[in-house]
C-alpha cells in the first residue's frame, strides 16, 4: 500500500469509509488525486463476518456512548444509543440491506412543494434531480443495483409473498424492489445464496460495500492510503481559515498531525457534527465551519417502524435476504392525506434475537410471550418516510469526554405533528397490508435506534439556512466537505445510501475541477 | 415444535453448559445462589413460555453472572434488583405466585435495575439456540449454503406473486 508522509500536505483526508467516504476515496483516487482514510474502525474481511445477529451487531456497531433527550420514544428505549452506525472498514454500508430508491422531485423541492408548515425549517435542495440523476445513473451501474442496466430483481422470497398477497387485494403496487444485492453474479461479485445476514457483514459478497468493491479498487489505484483504527478527534485550519489538518489517535493510543489539502468528513452524521462542533477555535468559535449555528441542526433520521404480523401458517421470514420487497403507492406528496412528504413500506425481517429485542423494548409478560413463540409464522415489513427538519433536533456536546478527550454527543429530537401523522397512516397502511392476507393479530412496532441519520451539517442555497452548498462545501471553509448523509437539506422518504453515493460521484468531480483549476 | 433444525454460526461460541439438577449454580463465579434463583424465577416470570425447559433459563443467569463478573456496576444494579423484589412482599419474590410476582415487577418497571434485567433476559433468552429450534428460528445458514435451496420461497398458502413481479 501506498504511504504518505504525515507532512505531505498535498493530499486529501478523508474522515470515515462507508457509502460517502469509501466511495470518494475511489473516485478521487481514479483520478489521480492522493488520499489518506481515516477510519476509526478495524479492518475486516468476509472471513470475520459471522451469521449471528448479536455476534454482527457487537463486531460492527459504533458502540460509543452517546445521550439522547426530546420526546422521540427512542430515548427512552436506546438512551446511551439513540443512533446506530458501524464502526468498521466500510462503515455502514458492511451492515445495510441494499435498497436502492432514488429521491424524487418534489422531495428537492420541500420547501416549494410543500409549503411554509409551522414548526419547520424546510428548505429547497441547492441542486436539482436533473442535476443528480447522471450521477445516480452511475452509481446504480457501480453498485449493481437490480432493475436498473438491464439487471433482474430478486426473486420472492416467503414474506414478499404475504406483502404481495395483501398489497394485491388492496390495489396497492408490490414488487421486489431494487436492491445493490446481486440476483445474477455482477461485477465480480457472486449472486445472493438467501443467506439472511446482510446486516451483519454479508459473507457472501453479493452485497456492494464499499468494503467490498470501492476501497480495493481505491488501493490498487496506488494512490489510496487506508488507515484503520485511526479516530479522528480534531479538524485544524491555517490563519486564513482553510482546513489544514486533521489530528488522529491510531491503535496504540498515539496522537498524530496528517497535513492536508483538503478535509472531507464522511463519519455519518452524528460524528461529523460532532466532530466540527469540537473543532472550535478563535476563528471558528462556535465550532467549525459554524458561524451561522447550522452545525448540528435539522437532524433527521426518517419515519422508520415496523408492524410484525402473526398468521395461521408458518411463514419463516428469516429465510432468504430481508428487505427485497416495496410498496411505493404513498411517495409522491399528497396534502389529501393530511400531512406532507411520502413514505416506502419494505419488507422487512429480522430473526428471533432481534425481533424478540426490538418488536417493543420494555414489553414483557405472557402476552408477549404468547406472539415471540409464534416467530416462525410472523411477517414484516418496516415503513421509510421522510420526516421534518427543525431547528431544535440537533446534535450538541455534553460536558461528558470519551476516551479520546472529545465530548460525548446529545441527539435531541422532538416529533414534528406532521412525523405523528405520517406514523399513524403509516401503520394503519401496513396493519391493513398484513390483515388482507389473513394475519391473526399485528404488532406496531416503534423505531429502532436511528439508522437514517440525516440533515445535520445540511446543503443550502443560502449560508444562513445551512452550513454547505450544493457541492457538499462548506460555506465558510473553501476546502472543508462532507460526504455523508448529514448534508442531505432535506430527508426524502428513500433509503439515503444511494443519494449518498451519487453525491460523492458528482462531489469527485467538483473536486477533481477544482483542483484543475488551482483553485483547491 | 416446529420440525426445523436451528444452527448457531460455527465461529460463535457454544452453549454455556449447565447442569440438570440443583448444582447447576456451582457454575456461578460471582452470584450467590440465592440470588441466582431470585433471578431465575424473574426471568421465568417476565417471559413466561411454558413449553422451554429450565436449562434455558439457568443458561440466562449464567450469562447474568457473567455480566456482573464483567460490570460492578451490572452487579450492583443485580443486587440492587434482588434486594427490591424480596422486600415488596411479605413472602421472597421466588415463593410468590405468578400473579403476585407480575405486580412486583410492574411496581418497579421503571426502576433502573429493573430495565437492566428485563433487557438482559431478552438480549440471552432468545438467542439461545435451544429457543431458536423450539420457536422456529434456523439462524446461520452460510455454512449450509444459505436458504436458496433451503426454503427462502416455500410458502405455499398464498398464491404465487407473477414471476419478474
Amino acid at each position: 500500500m501506498t504511504e504518505y508522509d504525515l507532512d505531505d500536505s498535498g493530499v486529501v483526508v478523508i474522515i470515515g469509509s462507508g457509502a460517502g467516504g469509501g466511495t470518494l476515496a475511489h473516485e478521487l483516487t481514479k483520478r489521480g488525486v492522493g488520499v489518506v482514510l481515516l477510519e476509526a474502525g478495524r479492518h475486516l474481511s468476509a472471513e470475520d463476518f459471522v451469521n449471528d445477529e448479536w455476534g454482527g451487531y457487537e463486531m460492527l456497531s459504533w458502540l460509543d456512548k452517546r445521550t439522547a433527550s426530546g420526546d422521540w420514544r427512542v430515548a427512552r428505549d436506546h438512551p446511551v444509543t439513540p443512533s446506530w452506525s458501524c464502526q468498521v472498514v466500510g462503515g455502514t454500508t458492511t451492515h445495510w440491506s441494499g435498497c436502492c430508491y432514488r429521491l424524487i422531485e418534489d422531495e428537492m423541492r420541500a420547501r416549494t412543494v410543500y409549503g411554509d408548515i409551522a414548526g419547520a425549517s424546510l428548505i429547497d435542495w441547492p441542486l436539482t434531480l436533473d442535476e443528480l440523476e447522471p450521477y445516480y445513473d452511475l452509481a446504480e451501474a457501480r453498485m449493481g443495483v437490480t432493475r436498473t442496466n438491464g439487471l433482474p430483481g430478486l426473486p420472492a422470497n416467503n414474506n414478499f409473498k404475504v406483502m404481495y398477497a395483501g398489497a394485491s387485494a388492496l390495489g396497492l403496487n408490490a414488487s421486489t424492489g431494487r436492491q445493490a444485492i446481486n440476483s445474477v453474479p455482477y461485477d465480480g461479485r457472486p449472486a445472493t445464496i438467501q443467506d439472511g445476514f446482510t446486516v451483519t457483514g454479508d459473507k457472501v459478497g453479493s452485497r456492494w460495500s464499499t468494503l467490498n468493491v470501492e476501497i480495493p479498487r481505491a488501493l490498487a489505484t496506488g494512490r489510496l492510503e487506508l488507515r484503520p483504527r485511526s479516530r479522528a478527534v480534531f479538524i485544524e485550519h491555517d490563519a486564513a481559515g482553510k482546513a489544514s489538518g486533521v489530528v488522529y489517535v491510531d491503535a496504540a493510543g498515539t496522537r498524530h498531525r496528517q497535513k492536508a489539502r483538503a478535509v472531507v468528513l464522511a463519519g455519518n452524521c452524528v460524528e461529523s457534527s460532532r466532530l466540527l462542533l469540537h473543532s472550535a477555535s478563535s476563528l471558528f468559535p462556535q465550532g467549525l465551519a459554524n458561524g451561522h449555528g447550522s452545525v448540528g441542526r435539522y437532524y433527521l433520521r426518517h419515519i422508520i417502524q415496523t408492524v410484525w404480523s402473526v398468521f395461521d401458517k408458518p411463514v419463516n421470514m428469516h429465510r432468504g435476504e430481508i428487505m427485497t420487497g416495496v410498496v411505493d403507492d404513498f411517495v409522491r406528496h399528497d396534502p389529501a392525506r393530511g400531512f406532507a412528504g411520502g413514505y416506502y413500506v419494505e419488507l422487512n425481517s429480522m430473526g428471533l434475537p432481534t425481533t424478540a429485542a426490538f418488536l417493543d423494548p420494555g414489553w414483557w409478560g405472557r402476552d408477549f410471550a404468547q406472539v415471540i413463540e409464534q416467530y416462525a409464522h410472523m411477517a414484516g415489513m418496516l415503513l421509510s418516510g421522510e420526516d421534518m427538519p427543525q431547528a431544535g433536533n440537533r446534535i450538541t456536546l455534553n460536558d461528558e469526554l470519551d476516551a479520546f478527550g472529545v465530548p460525548v454527543a446529545n441527539i435531541h429530537y422532538d416529533e414534528h405533528p406532521n412525523d405523528l401523522k405520517m406514523r399513524s397512516h403509516g401503520y394503519k397502511t401496513m396493519t391493513a397490508i398484513h390483515q388482507a392476507a389473513g394475519a391473526r393479530r399485528s404488532v406496531e412496532a416503534p423505531a429502532y435506534p436511528a439508522s437514517h441519520n440525516l440533515g445535520s451539517n445540511r446543503m443550502s442555497a443560502k449560508a444562513e439556512d445551512g452550513v454547505l452548498d450544493g457541492n457538499g462545501r462548506a460555506h465558510e471553509v473553501p476546502n472543508l466537505f462532507i460526504a455523508d448523509g448529514s448534508a442531505f437539506a432535506t430527508g426524502g422518504a428513500c433509503n439515503p445510501t444511494l443519494t449518498i453515493v451519487a453525491l460523492a460521484i458528482r462531489q469527485a468531480d467538483f473536486m477533481a475541477r477544482q483542483m484543475a483549476a488551482g483553485e483547491l | 415444535m416446529t420440525g426445523i433444525k436451528a444452527h448457531k454460526d460455527p465461529a460463535m461460541p457454544p452453549p454455556l453448559t449447565v447442569a440438570e439438577g440443583p448444582e447447576w449454580v456451582e457454575a456461578l463465579t460471582l452470584l450467590a445462589p440465592d440470588m441466582a434463583h431470585t433471578l431465575l424465577a424473574a426471568t421465568r416470570t417476565l417471559y413466561p413460555h411454558d413449553g422451554l425447559p429450565e436449562r434455558v433459563y439457568r443458561r440466562v443467569i449464567l450469562h447474568f453472572d457473567r455480566m456482573a463478573a464483567m460490570s460492578p456496576a451490572a452487579a450492583q444494579s443485580l443486587a440492587e434488583f434482588v434486594d427490591r423484589v424480596d422486600a415488596a412482599m411479605p413472602l421472597p419474590f421466588r415463593d410468590l405466585s405468578e400473579s403476585y410476582r407480575v405486580a412486583v415487577l410492574t411496581s418497579l418497571e421503571e426502576s433502573a435495575a429493573f430495565r437492566l434485567v428485563q433487557r438482559s433476559a431478552v438480549r440471552f433468552l432468545y438467542d439461545d439456540v435451544e429457543v431458536w429450534q423450539a420457536f422456529g428460528y434456523e439462524g446461520a445458514s452460510v455454512h449450509l449454503g444459505g436458504y436458496a435451496a433451503r426454503g427462502f420461497n416455500d410458502l405455499d398458502w398464498l398464491p404465487e406473486p407473477p414471476a419478474g413481479v
